[in-house]
């Protein structure tokens, strides 16, 4: 046990690393966010204190940077849990350096993104009302719900897994002992354990799915359940989670590729996890653009006249070049990156990934402002010029992101360790039972 | 139950405003500073559209004056999270100011964009907070607002007709902008009864309602020729 | 006063009124008034009405005040009124904003700065009547009581106006002026009929309504009035319903309510009049027996010396063919056809011109033309036609016995009379008016008294007239705000506001029937102001002697009951009550109508306070001889009047010769020679034609001759048609703008040869390409912190330009050009 043990720390001691040395970088990083988020804070406070006159919104435009962001930033979330839920109920052994990283985003995205709708209420100091008086026929109230039942799943589902390493951490000694033995939750790594552990974490990945499914089609309705023309749609609800998933992706690639960078990790997050991550993402790129285009076919199909004032406003009008931004970056750069192998570098991977999730916010962008924009009725066309409160508080909502992530890593593995053993250890030749059991078997056995 | 609806003849309305007016002097509704009003925050709850028709000389102008329409189905309440908007049995759709978050769902979801948002705080020069309507509440800041069909002045004519022991009478109950249409093309009054002016005028062949196919059935009538 | 029963419920506890107040308890969120939180927490208010007269512009509405425990919180139409007949206008709704303004003049004020330094200090009344009066007793006393004058800018006839008079006359001075271009506007009524009133159509009665750019729902004398009308005549379908022919440069909310709009060059409707004519005459369709019998100068004529002279007739047919007419005119031959023959073939049709369209240097001309279609379809007299309503039984004011040094004064020439040959159908000008003060011609101005009236930012030629103030030593304005005009003024003596006041209007221009409307203090006078009535009264007893005895009233109020004894005495008309409520048109035509009883005039009195007003809709029609009033007793289309007056100004330079005529046609700026010059004839508006474009101003319903502007609803609301708030705009056709490269909503330049100003431009496809619109009444200097800084003033590049024979400004004689100012 002991030697066994020791011999695994040296071969990991890549993924401890971060958490026992900091770098005056470390503290130079933390300090700007800290400071951008600071300012930030300080013009949402400004904004509760004067009111949403301090935003670029208007009418008709009443929704603006708050609600785009909070859709995106919920897309986002999709990277993580869903995904690591996927692969491992479909037990791709590939995924076990990169769930961990998927699920961190989730946690820290959807805290960020749940906040959005309430930075953007006109009376935050009523939010309550929410409960004392809610309404469930409200999609705003399913969101709620749905966004809440996710961010506690998924911190859930990324605490669990955790807990091994936490009592490795723990096991190691050092500063901050009692926080690890706290968070442990009295981890031994006996076989009870690990069987409750698996059997908690394989309820959650079964629950988690639909769950995740669950909120951007919900958020969807937000938009599809009005009238509004550009909004009243049945495929919203997928369309919306296959942009989700979309950009959880591409915002899994950059963080992937980013910690690969900065912590050296090149021995785990190989190629190979580059190419079947880059690859689900240009089908979901193609999917995307399946959706995109029905939706807009159907629209300019049916050329209802409202509709069509939206889709020439989105494709012709001040919002052209959004739109159309939107699709070079959503399909073109991807598919066209991720389909050549030449172009399928880790940069190349790099370029698509940012360009997606650029492209999928000015998605966003596109379906939240072009529609209110654009009364049906005849009044004139409205304009939107987000304020500096709205970027400030968007930049600060990153700064978050990152900080968020930049102090997960400082205190727990950003890899997860017992599972990258577990791997070593017996999915190997799991793996060789399973394939084996997948095979056909000799001619007449049948189960 | 009555069920309040306004009738606008269009071929009687020469697009004056002065509904704009009245209105906004008997809600106390706010005047937002000129800045404001340059970034499309002013707040009508009466307001007005124009519509060019034709090729020069040729042209047609039509001025339309658009309240909130009180849908008898108003996708406005349905996406409400806080019941701070609502449908009362008479069939007034009402805003219940100090219940509303200000999340502003119900003014994307408004196919009429008939709400308006306090932005700010409305202010006033201490000398007009005197001559305040005190029958309708003050706004406060990030709260939505709409036409109300000046509601307030049914309770008032209820209170009347309660203590005469007898029922409303057919114009009894009038809008502020009603009242003061110099063109007399705005008609109020009760649907469900038969002897009602705006009963009749619901019925005529001229009557049309804005989007009708949206099936939000607004309780707003426009009368016209043209269409 | 009247409380209603539901008062008394509410006092019970039973309402739900001012509850609303304390439950919701908008206090805690916004800072309601200290007194309306005490009202509350009594419980409901009392609430109460008062009818009043609106005094946010001329056309003099009934109103009705809301109070609550006697502050004023709403305000409609009182739908008894005649004029309006509950009906209001935006502007008229935001009264309240005048009454509560907050930059309201508290008290009489001194100015220790230099004009426009907006340095002012306190002066009581007492002192600050002091020193008027004892400038006053100084003139007097030196025998130049001429050297004082004072401008109404009321447009309104009412009693202040013969208060005024009065006042002016028993002191001395012929230098009583009234700003509005009224007096200038009826000059060719005056011409062809003799008559010098605005008249009034029946276009209840009519089939068919010609109007040469007569923006009546917008602009007119009584907007209200007409929109009632107007719409009226919509809701009658079938063939029973009148056409609206509108004619006019831009598509003004007339235009847009109109069957159909023609656009016309400005300046030249006096052409297209004089098409429609031509058509009128060749295609026989004008009233034949009228023109033979009733009219002078239609065919060629001969004088008592034997002369034959031109008549109306041949020289339309000879000048005025379509083809030649539409080049002037830009209104194709086909559409002046159509008209014409509409006009003549839908009897009774009525043609209307008589307002903005004159605002041009040719415009006595041109409002001759259009009105000579009046007397080719025998209008005058007839259901559906033209009329002129009666003075209302009012008492005169008594008999001033001018003293010796008032009858001095008195006979001396005005000093807005010009002292040349201009403008000699007129007794003001204000461009007369600024050159004489300037030049101290005849004699100089001492003393200045500014009523109800902002010339400064009103006139076209500011500097000039700027400059004309500060030569003036004693400056008094009573306006109850500090506008441009009263910068420049020694002494404001602030006026109650409207809602704070009494006084009494008669028959508003172009209302069909006599009235009186009462105008009351709806509540105590906020500040220390003081009726300029009655500091008018206060004057002429610190003055003393006969200009004492001229206005022999305690107070204003006294002066109107007894004007009104009269009223009571005549038992015309009637005190409009909830009978007349029920349709006003059959009302019209019951001709065996029974006035109302009253026992005592007292009765009288709190009646007419109560309900707000006394009309006459009865009116007898009149015999031709009396209503022309001419040399020779009939319509004359060749003005006979006209001749003499240009005959007068020949003598005035010494007598008849050629080049004396030549002198006097080219000082009036008169183009045409011989006949033509008495005829309705096209002149030609000396326009810039390096300049592409014309600008045309106007006003709009929320801004009335730009007195509106201190009023934050007014300011909000000023462009709600094109949503546009607190700013002016310019109004420009789609194709014009695409010429210029200017797009929808961008700044542009507008520049005269005067000057140039910046406005966001807005296209429009209901505008002539040629011309550019820019609506007036924002571009405040002065006048409060709603009104300055916000908009411009396209006055301050219109050039010095007037109709040389009435005095009137021509605000549509300015050419332009734009370009882009991004
Ligand atoms: N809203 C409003 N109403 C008012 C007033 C006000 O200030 N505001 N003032 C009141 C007073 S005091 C008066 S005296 C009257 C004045 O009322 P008007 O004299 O009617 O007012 P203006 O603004 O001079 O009218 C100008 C109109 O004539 C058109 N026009 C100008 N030039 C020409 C032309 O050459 N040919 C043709 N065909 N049309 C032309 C313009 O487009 C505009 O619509 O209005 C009264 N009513
Ligand atoms: N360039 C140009 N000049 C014009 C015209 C034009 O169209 N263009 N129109 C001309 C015409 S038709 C007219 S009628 C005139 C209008 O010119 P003005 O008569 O000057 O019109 P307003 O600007 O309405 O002036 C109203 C003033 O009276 C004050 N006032 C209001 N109520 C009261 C009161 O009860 N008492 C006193 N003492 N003051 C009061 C207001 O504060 C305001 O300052 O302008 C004329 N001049
Ligand atoms: S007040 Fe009457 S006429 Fe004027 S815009 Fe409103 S509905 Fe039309
Ligand atoms: S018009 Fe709009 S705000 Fe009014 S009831 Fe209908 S949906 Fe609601
Ligand atoms: S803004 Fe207010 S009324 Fe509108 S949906 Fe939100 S909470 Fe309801
Ligand atoms: S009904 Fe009342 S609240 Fe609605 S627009 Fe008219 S005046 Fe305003
Ligand atoms: S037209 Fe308007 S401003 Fe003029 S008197 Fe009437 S209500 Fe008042
Ligand atoms: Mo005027």
């Amino acid at each position: 046990m002991e030697e066994k043990k020791k011999t695994t720390v040296d071969i990991d001691e890549a993924l401890y690393r971060p958490i026992y040395e900091t770098g005056k970088g470390f503290y130079i990083t933390v300090g700007v966010l800290l400071m951008i988020i600071l300012f930030a804070a300080f013009m949402y406070i400004r904004q509760v204190y004067y009111g949403l006159g301090v935003t670029g919104m208007n009418q008709p435009v009443t929704w603006g940077f708050y609600i785009v962001n909070f859709v995106f930033f919920i897309g986002i979330s999709h990277a993580g849990t869903l995904i690591s839920a996927i692969l491992r109920l479909s037990k791709a052994e590939w995924r076990r350096p990169i769930t961990r990283m998927a699920e961190v985003i989730t946690a820290i995205v959807l805290a960020i993104g749940g906040l959005h709708p309430i930075i953007d209420l006109g009376r935050p100091d009523r939010v309550l009302n929410i409960f004392t008086a809610g309404r469930l026929q409200s999609p705003l109230l399913w969101d709620v719900t749905s966004i809440t039942a996710y961010f506690t799943a998924s911190t859930v589902y990324l605490y669990l897994p955790m807990i091994p390493d936490i009592a490795k951490l723990r096991d190691r000694g050092g500063k901050l002992r009692w926080f690890y033995d706290f968070l442990s939750w009295g981890w031994q790594g006996t076989e009870h354990q690990k069987k409750v552990l698996n059997r908690a974490i394989n309820i959650l990945m079964v629950m988690v799915i639909p769950i995740a499914v669950s909120v951007h089609t919900v958020i969807s309705y937000i938009f599809s359940m009005t009238l509004q023309p550009g909004w009243h749609s049945t495929i919203f609800g997928p369309y919306f989670v296959v942009g989700a998933i979309f950009s959880g992706i591409a915002a899994l690639l950059i963080v992937m590729i980013a910690f690969r960078k900065f912590f050296h990790l090149e021995n785990y997050l190989k190629l190979i996890h580059f190419r079947y991550l880059s690859t689900l993402l240009l089908i979901m790129s193609l999917l995307w653009f399946y959706f995109t285009f029905s939706e807009y076919l159907t629209g300019i199909f049916g050329a209802e006249p409202h509709e069509m004032d939206v889709i020439l406003y989105k494709m012709t009008g001040p919002y052209a070049i959004f739109f159309w931004g939107m699709v070079i970056c959503n399909f073109i750069i991807p598919v066209i990156v991720l389909s050549f192998k030449k172009f399928k570098t880790i940069k190349g991977i790099l370029f698509a990934s940012i360009t997606v999730v650029i492209g999928m916010w000015l998605e966003r962008l596109n379906i939240v402002i072009p529609s209110l924009a654009n009364p049906r009725l005849e009044l004139s066309t409205g304009m939107y010029f987000p304020s500096l409160t709205e970027w400030s508080l968007f930049i600060g909502a990153l700064a978050v992101f990152v900080l968020g992530y930049v102090l997960f890593s400082k205190f727990f593995p950003i890899i997860s360790i017992w599972e990258i053993e577990e791997g070593r250890e017996e999915s190997i030749k799991e793996v060789e039972e399973r394939v084996k059991s997948y095979l056909p078997g000799p001619a007449g056995t049948t189960e | 139950m009555p069920k309040w609806a306004m009738v606008i003849d269009l071929d009687k309305c020469t697009g004056c405003g002065d509904c704009m007016a009245a209105c906004k002097v008997e809600n106390n509704v706010a005047i937002v500073s000129p800045e404001q009003a340059e970034e499309n925050r002013v707040m009508f709850w009466m307001d007005m559209m124009t519509i060019y028709e034709g090729e020069y000389p040729n042209i047609k102008v039509t001025r339309i004056p658009k309240p909130c329409y009180h849908c008898d189905n108003p996708p406005c309440i349905k996406v409400c999270p806080v019941h701070a908007t609502y449908i009362n049995p008479e069939g007034l759709v009402g805003q219940i100011y100090h219940r509303c978050i200000g999340c502003r769902y119900c003014m994307a979801a408004c196919p009429y964009t008939a709400k308006v948002f306090n932005w700010y705080e409305p202010e006033w020069a201490d000398e007009f907070k005197t001559c305040m309507n005190p029958d309708v509440s003050l706004r406060m800041k990030g709260v939505v607002e709409k036409c109300s069909f000046c509601a307030h002045r049914l309770q008032h004519v209820k209170e009347d007709a309660d203590a005469e022991d007898r029922p409303i009478n057919d114009g009894e109950y009038m809008p502020a902008c009603a009242e003061s249409c110099p063109a007399d093309a705005i008609f109020f009054g009760d649907l469900e009864n038969k002897e009602s002016k705006v009963y009749k005028l619901s019925r005529s062949p001229r009557a049309f309602k804005e989007l009708e196919d949206l099936g939000t059935e607004p309780k707003v009538i426009y009368l016209s020729k043209r269409e | 006063m009247e409380i209603k029963r539901r008062d008394f419920l509410k006092l019970l506890g039973s309402a739900t009124g001012a509850v609303a107040v304390g439950t919701y308890g908008c206090h805690e969120i916004i800072d309601v008034p200290e007194r309306l939180i005490e009202l509350a927490k009594k419980g409901p208010g009392i609430e109460t009405w008062k009818n009043t007269i609106c005094g946010q512009c001329p056309a003099g509405c009934g109103i009705k005040i809301r109070l609550i425990d006697g502050i004023p919180v709403y305000l409609k139409g009182n739908p008894n009124y005649p004029v309006n007949r509950g009906g209001m206008c935006p502007s008229g709704h935001s009264a309240l904003e005048v009454l509560f303004n907050p930059d309201r003049v508290k008290e009489p004020v001194k100015r220790i700065g230099l004009p426009g330094s907006g340095k002012w200090e306190k002066v009581g009344w007492e002192e600050a009547l002091k020193i008027i009066s004892g400038k006053l007793k100084e003139l007097r006393n030196a025998g130049k009581t001429n050297q004082v004058a004072f401008i109404n800018g009321s447009a309104q006839p009412g009693l202040m106006d013969k208060h005024i008079s009065q006042f002016m006359k028993a002191f001395g001075s012929p230098n009583y002026f009234k700003l509005p271009s009224i007096s200038n506007k009826t000059v060719p009524y005056k011409l062809m009929q003799g008559l010098d009133q605005i008249p009034s159509y029946d276009l209840l009665n009519t089939k068919y309504i010609l109007s040469f750019g007569s923006n009546f729902l917008e602009e007119g004398y009584s907007p209200v009035y007409y929109t009632k009308i107007y719409s009226h005549l919509r809701e009658l379908t079938g063939g029973g319903r009148a056409k609206l022919i509108q004619i006019d440069a831009r598509m003004s909310l007339t235009a847009a309510n109109a069957d159909l709009w023609v656009p016309v060059k400005p300046g030249t409707y006096g052409a297209l009049a004089l098409g429609i004519a031509y058509v009128l005459i060749r295609e026989e369709l004008y009233d034949k027996e009228f023109v033979n019998k009733y009219s002078f100068g239609f065919n060629d004529w001969v004088d008592k010396k034997g002369m034959t002279h031109l008549g109306f007739k041949s020289n339309v047919i000879s000048n005025y063919y379509p083809e030649q007419v539409s080049k002037i005119t830009g209104v194709p031959a086909e559409t002046i056809l159509q008209i014409a023959r509409d006009l003549g073939n839908n009897k009774p049709a009525v043609v209307l011109g008589d307002e903005g369209v004159v605002d041009n240097t040719n415009g006595t001309f041109s409002q001759m033309a259009v009105y000579s279609l009046n007397a080719l379809l025998g209008n005058f007299e007839k259901d559906g036609g033209v009329y002129f309503v009666d003075d209302p039984p009012l008492a005169d004011l008594p008999e001033v016995n001018e003293d010796e040094i008032a009858a001095k004064g008195n006979r001396q020439t005005p000093v807005a009379k010009s002292t040349d040959t201009d403008y000699p159908l007129t007794d003001f000008s204000i461009d007369a008016f600024t050159n004489n003060v300037l030049n101290d011609k005849p004699y100089p101005i001492s003393v200045l008294f500014l009523y109800k009236g902002n010339p400064l930012f009103q006139s076209i030629n500011h500097r000039d007239f700027s400059e004309a103030l500060k030569k003036i030593p004693l400056v008094v304005s009573f306006d109850p705000f500090v506008t441009e005009t009263s910068e420049y003024a020694d002494l404001i003596l602030p006026d109650h506001t409207f809602l704070e006041k009494w006084d009494e209007f008669y028959n508003t221009p172009s209302v069909g029937f006599a009235h009186v409307g009462i105008q009351q203090p709806i509540i105590d006078p906020l500040y220390n102001t003081k009726n300029t009535a009655d500091v008018i009264l206060e004057l002429s007893n610190l003055i003393g002697q006969s200009v004492a005895t001229a206005l022999p009233f305690e107070s204003y109020e006294k002066e109107i009951r007894f004007s009104t004894e009269k009223l009571y005495s005549s038992g015309e008309g009637a005190i409009i009550t909830e009978g007349v409520k029920s349709s006003w048109l059959e009302y019209l035509q019951q001709r065996g109508w029974q006035i109302g009883r009253y026992n005592s005039f007292e009765e009288f009195w709190e009646l007419l306070v109560k309900q707000g007003g006394w009309w006459n809709p009865i009116r007898t029609k009149k015999d031709y001889k009396d209503i022309f009033k001419t040399p020779s007793g009939k319509f004359e289309f060749y003005s006979q009047y006209f001749e003499r007056v240009i005959n007068k100004l020949i003598e005035k330079i010494g007598g008849e010769s050629p080049e004396n005529r030549e002198k006097v046609l080219h000082s009036l700026n008169i183009m045409a020679r011989g006949d033509k010059v008495f005829l309705p004839h096209h002149e030609p508006v000396p326009i810039d034609e390096s300049m592409p474009l014309y600008l045309v101003t106007y006003k709009l319903l929320t801004n009335r001759d730009g007195q509106a502007s201190n009023q934050p609803l007014m300011q909000e609301m000023f462009g709600y048609t094109v949503h546009e708030h607190w700013n002016t705009w310019a109004e420009i056709n789609p194709e014009t703008a695409q010429e210029y490269k200017i797009e929808n909503d961008q700044f542009v330049w507008v520049e005269s040869a005067i000057g140039s100003i910046k406005v966001r431009a807005r296209l429009n496809p209901g505008i002539m390409k040629e011309v550019v619109a820019v609506p007036f009444g924002l571009g405040h200097t002065s006048y409060g912190r709603y009104a300055k800084g916000y908009g411009v003033n396209p006055y301050s590049i219109l050039k010095s330009k007037y109709d040389m024979i009435n005095g009137n400004q021509a605000l549509q004689a300015t050419k332009v050009k734009i370009s882009s100012a991004t």
